[in-house]
C-alpha cells in the first residue's frame, strides 16, 4: 500500500507528464470503445428493426438494395411492382399475411410509407414485437390521414389534430410539396427503435390521391387540378406499389415462394428471405468494420508505447530518487514495483477518463445520432466484450510497465548510492 | 473481436438406447492365451466405450429424410435451362421454371423424436440483437445455384435454438444434434416437414 503511495506521490510531482500521458491513453481507449460500440449498435439496430417476415418482394435488382429501402428506408427503389402481382400472392394459400409498401415522398426529410391497416397488426421488429400506437388510432378510410413514427412527432411537436404537408422526393428541403392536399395527424406510434420510428404513415389511397393530377411529371395547373375534395370521391386504388412483406404458414414453403415469385412471368419480381439479405450486408460491413477494429487497437498501442517512453525517459531523471529510496533502506524490488505500479497508475486513469469521455461523447451525441443515422447508443454499461478489450489493455500496460521496472531494478543494484559526476 | 464459433450451445444428448457389445466374448474358450488375453482386453475398451457410444445421438445423412418408398420424380428430360432459346427471349421467358416439382414431398414419420445429428447449411429466419441466428432452415446445399429448384420440403429442416448461432459465413456448414419432429402434411398448405428444437450446434469441419 505505502508502495502505492509512493508511486502516486512520484506521479504527482511529475503531474504536467503524467497528465499527458494518461491523457493520451484516454483519448486512445475512447476510441477504440466507440468504435466497437457503434459496430454492436448499428448490428444490433438492424438486427432488431425486421422480425417474423419471411419475405420481402420488390422490382428486381439486389437482395441488399432491396432490404435497405424497403425496410431501412435507406437508398431507393428502382422501379415500383404492379399491384396484380401484390394481389396474385397476397391471396396465394401459402400467405398467412401480406403488407404493401409504398414509398418515395417525404416530410421534412422524414420518409413517407403508403401502407394498409395490415402493417399495424402484422409488422414485427426486435423480439417479434408489434407496433403499437402510443396516442390515436391508425388510419382509417379518409385518404388524408397520417400516423407518425415517434421520433417524428418528438422532433417535429405534431400532436393529434395537427395539419402536416408532405413533399414530393425525399429531400430534406423539398421544392416540390403536395400542399394541396394537407394530411392530419389521426395517431402517434410507440417508439421501436427502429426506422419505423422515423416514418410517417399514410393509407394507399392517400399515396394515390397526391399524385393524383401529377400527369406530367409535375402537379397539375389551373383547371387540371384536382381538389382533395374531388381525390376524396374518386377511385384511389393503387396501380402500383413499390414492395411487399409476406409472412408464410409454413416456414418450410419459404424457398418455392421465393422461387416462385422470383420466376413470376407476369413482371420482373425478386423475392428476398430478410435475414439471408441481412447477413449479406453484415458480410459487405464485416472487412469495414475489421479494418477500423485494427486501427484502433493500434492507436491504443501508440498510447502506451507514449506511456512506456514517458517512463523511460524519466528513469535518467530519477536516479537521485530511486538512491534516495535505496538509501532510506527500499530492497531493489521495491523500487521495481514502483515502476510498475506507476504504469498501472497510469494506464488506470487513462481507462477511466477514457470511459468518461466515452459517456460524456454519447450522451452528448446520442439525439443526434438517434436523429440523423437512426442510430440508438444506449448509456449501457460496457459488455462483457468491453471488459475484456479494457483487461487487455491493463494487461498490455503492465507488460510495458514491466521494462522499466526490470531496467531501474538493475539500475538501482549497480548503481548503489553512487552519483555519477 | 470475431468470436469464431465451435461449439455454442450446452446440452446433453438424450440416450438412444444401447445395442452393443453382447455377444463379444462368445468366441473365447479356443483361444490361445494371449488372444485370449487380447479378446478381453477389447471387450473391456468396448465396455468402456459403450456408455460413450449409447449417449451420442444418431447420425443422419440428408437421403435419410425421405422415405423409402416415396414416389419417385420421372427426370424432367427437357433441359432446365435450354441455351439455344438464348436468342429468342421471348420463349426462353415462357420457358417452365425451375420450380420445386414435389412441394409436398413426404416424409419419414418414424424419425419423430429421435435425437440426431444431421450436417447442413444454416440460412437465417431471425436475428436477435446480438446478431445471433435463433430461428433458420438447414439445407443440404446453399443456394447461389439458381438453375435446379429449390429442394423439397423434406430436404428442409425447421429448426429453433433457445441460445442462437453467430453465423459469419453462409458457407460454413454446421453440425446440429436435437430430437426432431416430423410434422405430417395438412395437404392444402403444403407444410409437412422436419422441425428441430437445437441443442448443440457447431462447424462443420473436414477431417
Amino acid at each position: 500500500m505505502y508502495l502505492l503511495r509512493l508511486a502516486l506521490a512520484s506521479l504527482a510531482n511529475r503531474r504536467f507528464t503524467a497528465l499527458l500521458t494518461a491523457f493520451a491513453i484516454a483519448l486512445s481507449v475512447c476510441l477504440l470503445l466507440a468504435v466497437e460500440r457503434v459496430r454492436t449498435e448499428a448490428r444490433a439496430s438492424f438486427a432488431s428493426t425486421i422480425s417474423g417476415t419471411d419475405l420481402i418482394v420488390g422490382a428486381r435488382s439486389g437482395s441488399v438494395n432491396l432490404l435497405l429501402y424497403s425496410v431501412f428506408r435507406i437508398g431507393n427503389a428502382t422501379n415500383n411492382i404492379r399491384w396484380d402481382s401484390f394481389q396474385h400472392y397476397a391471396q396465394d394459400p401459402r400467405v398467412k399475411w401480406a403488407i404493401p409498401i409504398s414509398l418515395g415522398d417525404s416530410h421534412r426529410g422524414y420518409r413517407v410509407m403508403g401502407t394498409t391497416g395490415d402493417y399495424f397488426s402484422h409488422y414485427q421488429y426486435g423480439r417479434r414485437q408489434h407496433l403499437a400506437l402510443s396516442q390515436g388510432r391508425a388510419f382509417a378510410d379518409d385518404p388524408f390521414e397520417v400516423v407518425l413514427g415517434a421520433e417524428v412527432a418528438d422532433a417535429l411537436h405534431y400532436k393529434l389534430g395537427d395539419k402536416l404537408v408532405l413533399a414530393h422526393g425525399v429531400a430534406a428541403i423539398s421544392l416540390v410539396k403536395h400542399d394541396d392536399k394537407p394530411f392530419t395527424v389521426v395517431g402517434v406510434l410507440e417508439r421501436t427503435g427502429t426506422p419505423v420510428d422515423r416514418t410517417l404513415h399514410i393509407g394507399l389511397a392517400g399515396m394515390e390521391a397526391i399524385h393524383i393530377d401529377w400527369h406530367n411529371g409535375v402537379p397539375a395547373r389551373g383547371a387540371g387540378r384536382i381538389s382533395a375534395e374531388q381525390a376524396r370521391s374518386m377511385d384511389l386504388q393503387p396501380a402500383a406499389i413499390t414492395a411487399f412483406m409476406l409472412g408464410l404458414n409454413s416456414k418450410i414453403a419459404t424457398f418455392s415462394v421465393q422461387r416462385e415469385i422470383n420466376e413470376y412471368r407476369s413482371e420482373p419480381l425478386l423475392a428476398i428471405l430478410p435475414g439471408v439479405a441481412l447477413q449479406e450486408l453484415w458480410s459487405l460491413m464485416g472487412t469495414a468494420e475489421q479494418a477500423l477494429f485494427v486501427v484502433s487497437l493500434f492507436v491504443v498501442l501508440t498510447g502506451l508505447i507514449g506511456m512506456l517512453t514517458a517512463i523511460l525517459t524519466s528513469l535518467n531523471e530519477r536516479r537521485r530518487e530511486m538512491a534516495i529510496l535505496r538509501s532510506v533502506g527500499a530492497r531493489p524490488w521495491h523500487i521495481a514495483g514502483l515502476l510498475v505500479l506507476e504504469a498501472l497508475a497510469l494506464a488506470v486513469a487513462g481507462i477511466a477518463a477514457g470511459l468518461g469521455l466515452l459517456y460524456a461523447g454519447i450522451a452528448l451525441a446520442q439525439g443526434y445520432l438517434q436523429a440523423n443515422y437512426g442510430l440508438y447508443l444506449p448509456l449501457a454499461w460496457p459488455s462483457a466484450h468491453e471488459w475484456t478489450l479494457l483487461a487487455i489493455i491493463l494487461g498490455a500496460a503492465l507488460l510495458m510497465g514491466s521494462v522499466p521496472a526490470w531496467r531501474a531494478y538493475r539500475q538501482s543494484l549497480a548503481d548503489g548510492l553512487s552519483i555519477h559526476l | 473481436m470475431t468470436d469464431k464459433l465451435t461449439g455454442l450451445i450446452a446440452g446433453k444428448p438424450a440416450p438412444t438406447g444401447g445395442v452393443g457389445a453382447a455377444h463379444v466374448g462368445a468366441g473365447l474358450p479356443a483361444m490361445r492365451p494371449v488372444q485370449a488375453l487380447q479378446g478381453l482386453l477389447l471387450l473391456m475398451l468396448l465396455l468402456l466405450a459403450l456408455p460413450l457410444w449409447a449417449a451420442a445421438p444418431r447420425e443422419l445423412d440428408w437421403p435419410a429424410l425421405i422415405p423409402e418408398g416415396a414416389p419417385v420424380i420421372p427426370p424432367q428430360l427437357t433441359p432446365l435451362h435450354d441455351m439455344s432459346q438464348l436468342s429468342d427471349a421471348l420463349s426462353a421467358e415462357s420457358a417452365p421454371a425451375a420450380h420445386q416439382q414435389a412441394p409436398d414431398a413426404p416424409v419419414v414419420k418414424d424419425l419423430d423424436g429421435q435425437q440426431i445429428k444431421l450436417p447442413g447449411y444454416i440460412v437465417p429466419l431471425e436475428v436477435s440483437e446480438e446478431g445471433r441466428t435463433t430461428e433458420f432452415l438447414l439445407v443440404p446445399y446453399y443456394g447461389a445455384c439458381i438453375h435446379v429448384p429449390p429442394p423439397p420440403a423434406n430436404q428442409i429442416v425447421h429448426i429453433f435454438s433457445e441460445m442462437g448461432v453467430r453465423v459469419e459465413d453462409l458457407y460454413q456448414p454446421y453440425w446440429i444434434e436435437g430430437k426432431l419432429q416430423v410434422r405430417a402434411s395438412r395437404s392444402e398448405l403444403a407444410d409437412a416437414g422436419y422441425q428441430m428444437e437445437a441443442e448443440k450446434i457447431y462447424a462443420y469441419v473436414l477431417k
